[in-house]
This record gives C-alpha cells, sequence and structure tokens, in this order.
C-alpha cells in the first residue's frame, strides 16, 4: 500500500493506527530476519492520535539520528547501550504530526562506508538480491523500504552520498536537501559541514511530504536556515505539466565518463531522454573541477569526523571496560574495543591531515577546493534548471566483489556523488531501471533550495 | 634583559554559558548546571552566546585592538578527562581582535604593553582530586558546572621586564575588567600561563597560575632557575612546566618536542560571525573606562586626585558608593576621606570587600551627620566604623546599643576632676610649663568616657581647670 492511500484510509477511519502498527511491526520483525535491515525495532512504539501530516504513519529512522529512550548506535559497538536522552529536532517533528517511530534503520558504522558491509551489527541484505550490498551508508534505510510494500516513510542521512547509493541499488526514492534545510539538531556527526538529513520513499511525492515536514530553520542548529513549505505541491500533476515545459536540464560530461557501467550509461540516457517528451530542453555540459570532488571530500569529511569521535573514549560514552593504567591508556583501550577497522582508518587518516605540516596541503586546500567546486555547480546553474547523470556507476556489486576491492577503490564509488554533496546542494535518486534484475537509479540534482524543482522532475515519470 | 609574556584567561560574567542555556553560576551541588551541548551529549550542537561576543569586544575596545571584520571559531583537539567532546571549541586564525595595547604606570613612568590578541573559547570541566593533589589523588571527580563556561583570553607580547610590571598590569587589568562590567572578581575565576625568558636562554611557558603571589613566584623562580643553568653552562631548553605554590617553584610538564599537536579545524557547527553590529553594540553600551571616571570624580565633585584614583582603583562598587553617598551628603571632600581613609583601612584589615560588608550608603552618610552635629566624636567614629563592617550593625544602632550619647560640659567636668586627682603627676608636669602633658590627660577623659567627650570642650575645660588649680 502507498502512503498518500494509507493516509485516505486512516482519514476515513478505515485503518487504526493502534491496531494496524503493531501488525506492521511484527511484519518488520520477520522481514528484518532476512535482511537485517533494522538495529533496533521499536517493539511498544508510542502511538499517537494526532492528526497531523504523518497521521498513523510508520516511519523508520537512521540509527545515527538520536531518539529518546530508543537505542541509538549509529551502528557502532562503542555506542552498542546508547539510550540518548532527547530527541532529535527531525523526530519532534515527524511526532508532532502523527507519525510513528517503529524502529531504527541499519547503516555503517557512523556512516562510513558506501556499502553499508562496515557495520557492527545488522548488515542489510539488498531485496533485489541478498547476495548483494544494500549500499551505504543508509543502508538499512532503503532495504526497510524496498523489501516489502508496507507504507513506510524511512528518515536518512547524507555525508557524501549515503541517500542516493543506496536508494540506487535498492531502487527506491531518496532525496538528499540543502545542506541547512533540515536541522541537525540530534544527529551523531559525521562530518558536520556535509552532514544533511533527508528522506526515502517509495514515490516523489512520499519524499516530498517527508521533507515538508522535517525541514526549515531551527533555533537548536545554527547552521539551519529556510522556510517551511508544503513540498507536495511541487509534485501535483498539473504544476508539473507546467513546470517541466521549457525546462533546461544539464547533463555534466564528466559523469558519464570511465568507471561508469556501458548499461547504466545508456539507461541514464534514455531516461533523461523522456524529459524532453514533456518539452525539457538537454545540454551537454562540463563541470571542469569533478576530478578534485572525490579528494577533498574525503579529506574535509575525515578531518571532522576524526575529532567528531573523540568524545566515545570510556568517560562519559562508550564501552564499560576494564579500568587500567592512565587516563590515556584506558581511552585507547577503549577506543581499541569500540571502534570498527573503517573508523579506525578514518580516525587516523583525519588526525593525519590536521595535523602541523599536513593542516595546510591537505584540510586549508581541501576547504580551497571544495569552494571551485562550488563555483562549478553556480555557473552550471546560471545555464541549466537541474543536472542529471547515473546516480551510481554500477549496480549494487555482490558482497564477495567488495571483498577484494582496496579502501580507495571503495572510495572511489562516490565519484557521482561527493560534488553535489560537498556543494551542499539537493538531489534526489530516480529508479529508472533495472539491469539484470538491479536497480539502476537517475540523479537529479538541483541549485540550493531547489528541492521543489527537483521533486517535481522527479514526479513527471512514473517509472 | 628579562622577557615576560602573559596569556590571561578570565572567565566572562555572562547569564548563561558560551553555548548553551545552562547557568553560568558556580554551584555547591556539582553537574546542576548542565545539559546536552556542555556534557557533549552526542547528536548535541552548540549555540553560540551573543552576550559573550558582546563582553569579549568590550574588552577588545578597553584595549584598543583592530577587530576582525569577521570571526569564526576551531576545534582544538587533545584528550583529556576535563573535555566533555575531547576538543575545546576555541577561536584559532580569526579571533576577536589582534594588536592592541595597555598602558600601565610603572614607578611614575607609563609603559605600553602590546596586546597581540583576544579570543573566545569555553572552560572544560573542573576536576576534583580526591585525597590528594594531582600527582597522589586517590580517584578524581568530574563537576561539569564549569563546562562550558565562556573565557576570554588575553594575549600579550613579551613587553614585561619584571614580575613587578606584571603585577601592575594584571591588578589594573583587572580593575579594569570589572569597571567595563565583564568580570566579576567575586564570581568568575582568572589564572594566566606566563611565558618567561632570559638573554642567552629559551621560553618556558608556565601554565595556570592563579594569584598575585603565584605570579610572582614563579617568574622569580623561573628567571633564577635560567640564570643558575646558564651560569653553569647548561642550555636552556624551551619547555613547559608547571607552578608548584606549595614550593613556590616550576616543574617540568613537557619539553618542546612532547608538545600537543592539536590539530586545529574550523568549528562546523557555528557559522562564521561578522562582527561590524556587534561592535557596535558594545560601543554604544561601554561603560565609562576609569580615567574617565577619575576625571568626571575631579571635575564634579572636586575631589582630589588621589581620592579619586584610589575609589576608582580598588573595586568598581566604590565609585558607585560614592556618588550614591553623595546624593545625600554635601561634604565631598569629607565623605571621600572617610572611605578611602577609615572604610578601606577596616575593610583590609578585616580582609573583606564592600560587596561583602553590610554597609550601605543610607547608614553611611547618618553615621557622617552623626559626626558633623557632634552628636559623636571622630574619634569615637573611628570606633564605631570598626565595628561597623565587621558586624554589619549601622553606627546609630550601635551608638543606641552602648548608650553612648555625647556628655554635657558638667558630666565631663565631673570625669576631668577623677582624672586630675588620679594624675597629680601630670598635673605637676603641666603646671611647670611641660603643656604637652594636656594631650595624655585628654586621651585619659576618652578612655574614661568611651570617647563620649566632645575632645575640643574636654581640651577647654581642662585648661581652665588646670589654670585655676
Amino acid at each position: 500500500m502507498r502512503i498518500k492511500e494509507y493516509l485516505r484510509k486512516v482519514e476515513k477511519g478505515e485503518i487504526l493506527p493502534s491496531k494496524e502498527i503493531p501488525r506492521i511491526v511484527e511484519k518488520l520483525d520477520k522481514l528484518n530476519e532476512k535482511y537485517s535491515c533494522f538495529i533496533t525495532l521499536n517493539k511498544n512504539p508510542r502511538i499517537t492520535s494526532k492528526k497531523g501530516r504523518l497521521r498513523g504513519i510508520p516511519v523508520v529512522i537512521k540509527d545515527c539520528i538520536c531518539t529518546k529512550g530508543l537505542r541509538t548506535t549509529s551502528g557502532s559497538k562503542i555506542l552498542e547501550n546508547y539510550f540518548p536522552v532527547f530527541n532529535a529536532t527531525i523526530v519532534k517533528r515527524i511526532e508532532e504530526e502523527g507519525g510513528i517511530i517503529v524502529g531504527k534503520t541499519s547503516m555503517d558504522e557512523f556512516g562510513f562506508g558506501t556499502f553499508c558491509t562496515n557495520c557492527a551489527f545488522n548488515l542489510p541484505k539488498n531485496p533485489h538480491d541478498i547476495t548483494r550490498s544494500a549500499g551505504g551508508s543508509s543502508g538499512g534505510a532503503a532495504v526497510a523500504l524496498a523489501m516489502s510494500d508496507l507504507p513506510l516513510l524511512s528518515i536518512a542521512e547524507s555525508t557524501g552520498g549515503s541517500i542516493s547509493c543506496p536508494a540506487s541499488f535498492c531502487g527506491v526514492y531518496g532525496l538528499t536537501p540543502t545542506y541547512g534545510l533540515v536541522s541537525r539538531y540530534g544527529l551523531i556527526d559525521y562530518s558536520n559541514s556535509l552532514d544533511k538529513i533527508g528522506v526515502m520513499g517509495k514515490s516523489a511525492w512520499d519524499c516530498a511530504l517527508g521533507l515538508s515536514v522535517i525541514a526549515g530553520k531551527d533555533s537548536n542548529d545554527q547552521t539551519s536556515i529556510g522556510e517551511e513549505k508544503d513540498y507536495t505541491r511541487f509534485v501535483n500533476k498539473k504544476y508539473i505539466e507546467k513546470n517541466i515545459s521549457g525546462k533546461i536540464i544539464g547533463v555534466p560530461k564528466e559523469y558519464f565518463g570511465k568507471g561508469v557501467d556501458k548499461q547504466v550509461k545508456k539507461i541514464v540516457m534514455n531516461a533523461i531522454k523522456k524529459y524532453e517528451s514533456l518539452g525539457a530542453k538537454i545540454k551537454e555540459i562540463s563541470l571542469p573541477y569533478t576530478k578534485y570532488a572525490l579528494s577533498a571530500y574525503y579529506v574535509i569529511a575525515l578531518a571532522e569526523s576524526s575529532t567528531n569521535l573523540s568524545k566515545f573514549c570510556g568517560l562519559r560514552y562508550g564501552l564499560a571496560t576494564e579500568i587500567k593504567g592512565n587516563a590515556d591508556e584506558y581511552f585507547s583501550s577503549v577506543r581499541t574495543k569500540g571502534f570498527g577497522k573503517e573508523a579506525k582508518r578514518r580516525i587516523l587518516l583525519g588526525t593525519y591531515i590536521r595535523m602541523k605540516g599536513y593542516r595546510n596541503k591537505y584540510y586549508l586546500k581541501a576547504l580551497k577546493v571544495r569552494k571551485l567546486i562550488i563555483e562549478d555547480f553556480k555557473k552550471a546553474f546560471e545555464k541549466c534548471n537541474v543536472l542529471m547523470a547515473p546516480t551510481m556507476p554500477f549496480i549494487a556489486p555482490k558482497f564477495n566483489e567488495i571483498k577484494s576491492l582496496t579502501p580507495a577503490q571503495q572510495y572511489a564509488s562516490d565519484i557521482l556523488t561527493v560534488a553535489p554533496n560537498l556543494a551542499g546542494l539537493p538531489m534526489i535518486n530516480v529508479p529508472v531501471g533495472k539491469i539484470n534484475g538491479m536497480p539502476v537509479g537517475l540523479h537529479i540534482i538541483g541549485n540550493h533550495f531547489e528541492e521543489g524543482e527537483i521533486l517535481s522532475f522527479a514526479g513527471a515519470i512514473k517509472w | 634583559m628579562v622577557k615576560i609574556g602573559l596569556e590571561i584567561h578570565v572567565q566572562l560574567n555572562t547569564r548563561t554559558k558560551l553555548f548553551c542555556s545552562c547557568k553560568n553560576e558556580a554551584s555547591k551541588k556539582p553537574n546542576v548546571n548542565t545539559c546536552p551541548i556542555c556534557l557533549g551529549m552526542p547528536g548535541s550542537k552548540p549555540l553560540i552566546n551573543e552576550e559573550a561576543i558582546k563582553k569579549a569586544i568590550k574588552i577588545g575596545l578597553m584595549l584598543n585592538l583592530n577587530f576582525s571584520k569577521k570571526m569564526f571559531f576551531s576545534r582544538k583537539s587533545y584528550f583529556y578527562p576535563d573535555l566533555s567532546k575531547n576538543y575545546q571549541i576555541t577561536q584559532y586564525e580569526l579571533p576577536v581582535g589582534t594588536q592592541g595595547y595597555f598602558l600601565i604606570n610603572v614607578k611614575g613612568r607609563i609603559k605600553k604593553i602590546r596586546i597581540r590578541r583576544i579570543h573566545i573559547e569555553e572552560d572544560p570541566a573542573q576536576i576534583i582530586h580526591v585525597g590528594g593533589s594531582i600527582t597522589n589523588a586517590e580517584y578524581v571527580l568530574l563537576d561539569y558546572n564549569r563546562s562550558g563556561v565562556p573565557l576570554c583570553e588575553i594575549v600579550t607580547e613579551p613587553d614585561f621586564e619584571s614580575s613587578e610590571e606584571v603585577i601592575i598590569f594584571m591588578k589594573k587589568l583587572l580593575s579594569y575588567l570589572q569597571h567595563i562590567k565583564v568580570f566579576d572578581i567575586r564570581k568568575c575565576k582568572w589564572r594566566c600561563d606566563v611565558n618567561v625568558s632570559i638573554p642567552k636562554g629559551n621560553r618556558s611557558e608556565i601554565k595556570n597560575v592563579g594569584s598575585f603571589k603565584g605570579i610572582k613566584s614563579a617568574i622569580n623562580y623561573e628567571i633564577i632557575r635560567q640564570e643558575s643553568l646558564i651560569n653553569k653552562g647548561f642550555e636552556v631548553k624551551r619547555e613547559t612546566r608547571h607552578f608548584n605554590a606549595s614550593t613556590n617553584t616550576t616543574e617540568l610538564l613537557r619539553t618542546k618536542e612532547e608538545e600537543i599537536d592539536y590539530g586545529y579545524i574550523f568549528e562546523p557547527d557555528l557559522t562564521s560571525f561578522e562582527l561590524s553590529s556587534y561592535i557596535k553594540d558594545s560601543e554604544d553600551n561601554m561603560p565609562e573606562l576609569p580615567e574617565e571616571i577619575i576625571k568626571r570624580l575631579i571635575k564634579e565633585y572636586k575631589l582630589s586626585k588621589n581620592n579619586a584614583e584610589i575609589l576608582v582603583q580598588k573595586d568598581p562598587l566604590f565609585v558607585e558608593f560614592f556618588e550614591k553617598c553623595s546624593k545625600m551628603y554635601e561634604n565631598k571632600k569629607k565623605l571621600s576621606n572617610w572611605i578611602v581613609g577609615d572604610l578601606f583601612k577596616c575593610l583590609n584589615f578585616q580582609e573583606k570587600s564592600l560587596f561583602e560588608s553590610k554597609i550601605k550608603p543610607n547608614d553611611f552618610v547618618d553615621f557622617l551627620n552623626l559626626m558633623d552635629s557632634k552628636k559623636i566624636t571622630e574619634r569615637l567614629g573611628k570606633e564605631l566604623i570598626k565595628e561597623y563592617v565587621e558586624k554589619g550593625i549601622p553606627p546609630r544602632q550601635l551608638m543606641n546599643r552602648k548608650n553612648l550619647n555625647l556628655l554635657s560640659k558638667k558630666e565631663i567636668l565631673n570625669v576631668i576632676e577623677k582624672v586630675i586627682k588620679e594624675n597629680p603627676k601630670s598635673v605637676k608636669d603641666y603646671q611647670e610649663g611641660k603643656k604637652i602633658v594636656i594631650d595624655f590627660l585628654i586621651g585619659e577623659v576618652m578612655k574614661k568616657t568611651r570617647a563620649t567627650a566632645d575632645p575640643k570642650i574636654t581640651r577647654e575645660l581642662l585648661e581652665k581647670k588646670l589654670k585655676n588649680k
């Protein structure tokens, strides 16, 4: 059942959330055994009778977002038994609109990964083929939607592509909003200058509905900005008809280069052409700084994340281990035990990048590159209304294929998503086809705060 | 020539903490003024307290600083149990302001101390060593009431040449900070890191010295230590040292090679801040600086320069106290003399601040009026003010309680008779021309009357009496 229909039935009284929600949770529990997309299922959710925009809708939340009294691990063993004392702003907003938090979805530890294989617990499996990756880092968030036809809304988070990638691999819609549009208060930080909370759904309308609830300035997050809006009106049929015609779609040539699967290119190009039939124009453009995006992204993200993880040292947060030695020795023993391999790698790299002698060479330089990349996009949006490209360069790989990749090769998979993430642009994955049964995603990238525009394009064509 | 530079940390007296809405207030109960932000809980984010920016800018105005157009915060990373996040939010590249100066008076000579920069940062939690000191405590406790309290760090150039200059500077600085109402000596803590180097030596940094006495001992010890190393032909290494207040010596903390690399990055949870509107606000609300107050006191109240300076230097409350009293009392000179004289003396002697004492302008003026109307003698006044400062009981009440009303002429005469009878030798001396003896006899009368005899009348009566004898 679609959310729209579910809402209608709740409205009419044909569905009683107090009866329906336990049934849904039970189904999710069963499915979770196979796909392992939840770290914590909320078996006794608070069922409110609030008549908001999400009235009675079951909502699942990525496990890096704090839920008061509901375990929040951020996918890490070091937070295995962490129960937040406060709700993230978006959780508060969802509950105020009648949404019901039914579970916390699995993820790469602290968001560190492209394939959702760096998990301390509950490695999610792709519902289209359980031998394949669900994509990361919001793997569980996408799997929860793709594994059934339950009317779920899924809240995810992206730093360098963590919404687009799993949405693409699992064949669902995934919207990453403009940096700052959605409050990060209560989000366990990966890289604060890049982190964005967004929405996954089974349609553009679902994403629009979710965004309408969570977007808007929050006094608890100094970097938050922007007004509250009803985004569902941008996916309204009449609006779309008027909107698309005459618009210019930029197709960056760098996003169809080496390393992007031929079949993926073909399916995505075909999808873009469909917009021509709706009256849009296609224009090839260039984003020359694209080649530096990956390095700049990892330098900034790791520098920030290595400081964010410092607080997990066993003093206030972290595992309870035997207290031995001095403070440094104790902190080291907790961190050695609590962090996974990828987290340790990123702490070491991130710390190195910040050190005297390297700080200028890497960290400060990456910040400059980031500005150039933003300029690239600014120029592009002077000529185009939206940009389109493949979301991921290939379909979801098999777990055994991932094992043979070096960390650098794994990082390189983010090549198409990191640049718009660095620039803080809104983007949405639209499932537009399949290769051997595995979904392929079209990436629609908009200018800052043009969520309405990309949602309207995403909603224009039913696949 | 010895070169000394300071890094001074002062807590700002803001209503709330630097990045959250917890009260900026010391509490006997530990960990009561805390929240997810100052405890560094996962998911919490800092929010700037604009009051702290405005107060830091006031310090900048006082120190003649060049302000940055834009400032931002940075993360200074190091692992220490008192840091809730294991990084401190501070300022690195672009602080509040740079390149200012502050003038001090060294034995009549005006000396310019250059200020390198000031910046804002958060105070860590407080570590309480239980059952010993930092080296031998049984265990430690953490109190997060202090975590996130705003600090302003003032960094000077190495322009001091002696510990005396440093003390003069610190006393003036702290007094000025109180006058511009950004620092409250009763509630806010201060501490400083002292950098000392001597010719052929090397800079050593002494961490966390928290008293004038400590500063003096640390600098003097450090100069002698470096001198004796050089004299013995050793090299003075660049190092960070710790001041041990119980032995008045400095101890090695770490050498240059062991310096921590703080790995600064920009604080991504806080935006950058355009300072122009804050500067405007602080300029508009800038309290009078001490020099201006001194000028005003001299002009408006015709005070002596000396009295005006003492009033201002001591504690901003004295100026306020003086001005409140002067609204009710005409003789400003007498008023200032009593405040700068006996009131100061008594407060100093009893180690009390005006704030702690219960002295109120109304009662103080009443006390002066009692003397003016000859209800009490000045001599009795000097006695009463001691008790007033000590017990907080206003002089009029003390008088009534002790029944200390002035004696009549007849009553004084009675006492004089007694004194004359008891001191025949002095009387004889007087009559033989040793006139000065009369002062002794007056003193005896005062003793007997508990200073309730008017000294002028007593003298007249005594002179008459002795002549007639």
